[in-house]
């Protein structure tokens, strides 16, 4: 039983969250995350996010070493899209690592089209999109007044004139408003392999099907145009 | 013209509900093919639309233009197959036309589809669009529709 009153995943199987929570467990890098808590909450105490929100990377270090499934699994659903990834956590005096528990999780979310993560991660859909289709995560014109009220009037004189600004930083290589930075033709070249080889591109298959076409799309013209077929990178993994 | 929480849905078009477009037909046999009111309102503010090449071949189901907005992407779905024979080149300079005039002037592309009746029986029109949007947006949890540019039809 966890530990919540409101626990929302109660109707669950067990073994279905036994089989997520042995998968995290799994993890090649499980052994290097959690050695064990005594509770003592610098993790706590240094993180922005508990600042904010009703989050604890505590919690996580504390349910995962005892093994309890059922809050495991509501931490999946849940508060494990609440940390900013920040790692401040890492000061933990046993080495423990919340920031890296939660990496995994949200892998095992990912990988198994949890709808709490499709959820989580639909307002980042562009973001997504261009980390895998340029390597770069914060293009200029996300600056939109319906995305950044909180900005204040500010954000629509900046992004009425986007390209100015753009043009007035120094390094010519930023004078971009769609990308952080120019990327390189063979940047893009390289990442769309390691997407492809590391079987990243099939998890966004997971979570979004409208983004998982369009970085496909992208994608498959750069390597064709370049000579590689798709099949080869099969043949490549398989080697 | 009907309306269902604020969203415009045009009697005159055929639409599509899970893949958010119209279709109109035209008398050559031709497509267009746009995103809807309601599309336009998840969407927010576009900034980017991006219409596939004149003469590519598209598979039903496939995309034909991609979308950005601040944070959001997304493909604009046909559900016809067939070759682009032409692509609004206004929307791709200006892509808030996409938030102003979803129906008219904002049509996205048009396809010349390989075979119309093969894949016409999942279009609704009339009553039929009113309630597939209904159940489409109560599924999806998305409120009324917004016209942040303004509504020109």
């Amino acid at each position: 039983m966890s530990i919540y009153k409101d626990a929302k995943y109660q109707d669950v199987p067990y073994e279905e969250k036994q089989k997520l929570f042995q998968e995290v467990k799994d993890d090649l890098r499980w052994k290097s995350v959690m050695y064990g808590c005594y509770e003592c909450g610098i993790c706590v105490a240094a993180c922005p996010s508990a600042r904010f929100y009703d989050f604890s990377p505590r919690v996580f270090a504390q349910v995962m070493g005892r093994e309890d499934v059922d809050t495991f699994y509501e931490l999946l659903n849940d508060s494990v899209w609440d940390c900013s990834q920040c790692f401040s956590c890492t000061r933990c005096p046993r080495e423990n690592n919340p920031g890296a528990i939660i990496t995994i999780m949200r892998e095992v979310a990912v990988n198994h089209g949890l709808s709490s993560a499709k959820k989580a991660l639909q307002a980042y859909s562009r973001i997504i999109y261009k980390i895998m289709s340029t390597g770069t995560q914060v293009a200029p014109d996300m600056l939109q007044p319906d995305f950044f009220p909180d900005w204040g009037p500010d954000v629509k004189d900046v992004s009425d004139n986007l390209d100015v600004w753009r043009r007035a930083v120094p390094p010519e290589t930023m004078h971009t408003t769609e990308l952080a930075w120019d990327v390189s033709e063979k940047t893009r070249l390289e990442l769309y392999m390691i997407w492809k080889l590391t079987g990243n591109l099939e998890m966004i298959e997971n979570i979004d099907e409208g983004i998982f076409m369009i970085l496909e799309e992208v994608m498959e013209e750069l390597l064709e145009e370049h000579g590689y077929d798709i099949d080869d990178f099969e043949n490549v993994l398989e080697d | 013209m009907a309306e269902l929480k604020n969203c415009m849905l045009p009697d005159s078009l055929l639409y599509h509900v899970d893949f958010n477009v119209w279709i109109q037909k035209n008398e050559d046999g031709t497509l267009d093919l746009g995103m809807t009111d309601i599309a336009q309102s998840m969407a927010g503010n576009i900034i980017h639309c991006r219409p596939k090449k004149v003469g590519k071949y598209v598979k039903a189901g496939k995309s034909v233009a991609t979308v950005e907005s601040g944070k959001w992407v997304g493909p604009v779905k046909t559900p016809f197959a067939g070759e682009i024979v032409a692509a609004n080149r206004e929307v791709e300079n200006d892509a808030t036309i996409l938030n102003r005039s979803p129906y008219k002037q904002g049509w996205i592309v048009r396809i010349q589809p390989s075979n119309f009746d093969e894949n016409s029986g999942d279009l609704v029109s009339g009553d039929d669009a009113i309630s597939g949007f209904d159940s489409y947006m109560a599924e999806k949890e998305i409120g009324d529709c917004k016209h942040c540019e303004g509504f020109e039809g």
